[in-house]
């Protein structure tokens, strides 16, 4: 990234399984109706942050009917 | 015979000009450009506009080429004060060159508006000694390694993925590591978490994993945040790194971290592990998606643990 050369995961999720010694990779694509860089977006700013988790992440008029792209593990949030 | 007015107005009925701000913005927003400096290497050397590559008048017909292959490439050219790179960039269009576009004002504007610089500093023995390894790989070189000096990296958590992010982005080279984490360490850290050592349980992370990231490259300037990332900071830290790396351990972080990048413009390498496995993505703003269009709404509280 810092350097310009190779091809970074910008639209693709490498995973890793420690256990089966695998590895993947997931397709993921912009969402249009994503309320922060869909084409009408909802967030413009933090505010959001500042009322409390729940609010934070959920939008209640996203419109969408799953979490997660099919073939996604859960997501993780382990760091 | 021809005067030079009369050979710059030429150039300028085929050559595009824009201004030093519009070329800032087509470069933050990731457009695939060429910017070449058409300089002499010592003026060059004494400031430039990042990332321009550096192919004096007098060799770019030879070497334009090897910057760009494709005649549909979009290139940039600028000198000092736009008028040797009006000449250049009529000679690009002659040969077959479709988007070529002169900097108007040159390197002078440019630096006069207020807009950043890079300069190299010239490598001392030790470094030269230090990232040999690196100039051996043709993708790298000399000129790649200073482009990791002039870097600057933010690390959002200094624990399971911060540790060897910054280990390695240390031993690499990368200029400015920015550390942030309000944590201490913990004994249990310290089956995962390399950066930090048994002498500093009870320590804050950063001040450990400063100490740690010092030894091991000197020529890094760490700047250690001792706190926890939130909405009043975020976007003033932020502000100043070329990439973020998000290796934080809840949800709320990884949403604010998500919008705030997002907001700035700023890519967010984002990784994750849960037990035996892991997960890495770029989120590029405008190139591909955001956390957001991965996972519009995060798991109920409870579901996996932070």
């Amino acid at each position: 990234m810092l350097l310009g050369i190779g091809e970074p995961l910008i639209g693709r999720l490498l995973t890793y399984d420690a256990l089966g010694m695998r590895f993947r990779e997931v397709k993921l694509r912009r969402d249009p109706k994503c309320p922060l860089c869909g084409e009408h977006p909802s967030i413009t700013d933090l505010s959001i942050h500042r009322t409390g988790d729940a609010a934070a992440c959920e939008v209640s008029d996203n419109g969408h009917p799953a979490p997660a792209p099919a073939g996604a593990p859960a997501t993780k949030a382990g760091g | 015979m021809k005067t030079l007015k009369e050979m710059l107005a030429e150039a300028r009925q085929v050559v595009p000009e824009q201004g030093p701000a519009e070329l800032k913005k087509r470069i933050d927003a990731g457009e695939p450009l060429v910017v070449i400096d058409v300089r002499d290497p010592d003026e060059y050397r004494d400031g430039f506009i990042e990332p321009a590559t550096n192919i004096s008048r007098g060799f770019l017909e030879f070497r334009i080429g090897g910057a760009a292959a494709d005649p549909t490439t979009p290139i940039v050219l600028y000198c000092q004060s736009g008028l040797r790179s009006m000449l250049a960039a009529k000679v690009l269009k002659d040969l077959g060159y479709e988007n070529v576009t002169n900097l108007q004002g040159g390197f002078q504007k440019w630096a006069q508006s207020g807009l950043p610089v890079a300069k190299d500093r010239p490598m001392n023995a030790d470094q030269i000694q230090r990232y040999s390894r690196h100039f051996l790989l043709p993708q790298v070189g000399e000129k790649g390694q200073r482009k990791l000096l002039r870097s600057k990296v933010l690390l959002i958590g200094a624990g399971g993925l911060g540790s060897p992010t910054a280990l390695y982005l240390a031993a690499a080279g990368v200029g400015t590591l920015g550390l942030m984490d309000g944590d201490v360490v913990d004994v249990s850290n310290l089956q995962r978490q390399i950066l930090h050592t048994t002498a500093n349980v009870g320590r804050p992370k950063v001040e450990s994993g400063t100490e740690m990231l010092r030894a091991l490259n000197p020529d890094v300037t760490v700047i250690p945040l001792p706190t926890r990332i939130d909405v009043d900071n975020v976007m003033d830290i932020i502000k100043d790194y070329d990439l973020v790396i998000d290796g934080s351990d809840n949800f709320d972080t990884r949403y604010l971290m998500n919008d705030a990048c997002y907001l700035a413009g700023k890519t967010n390498v984002h990784g994750s592990i849960f037990q035996f496995e892991g997960m890495a993505t770029v989120l590029a703003p405008n190139q591909g998606p955001c956390y957001r269009c991965l996972y519009p709404t995060p798991p109920p509280p409870g579901l996996v643990p932070s």
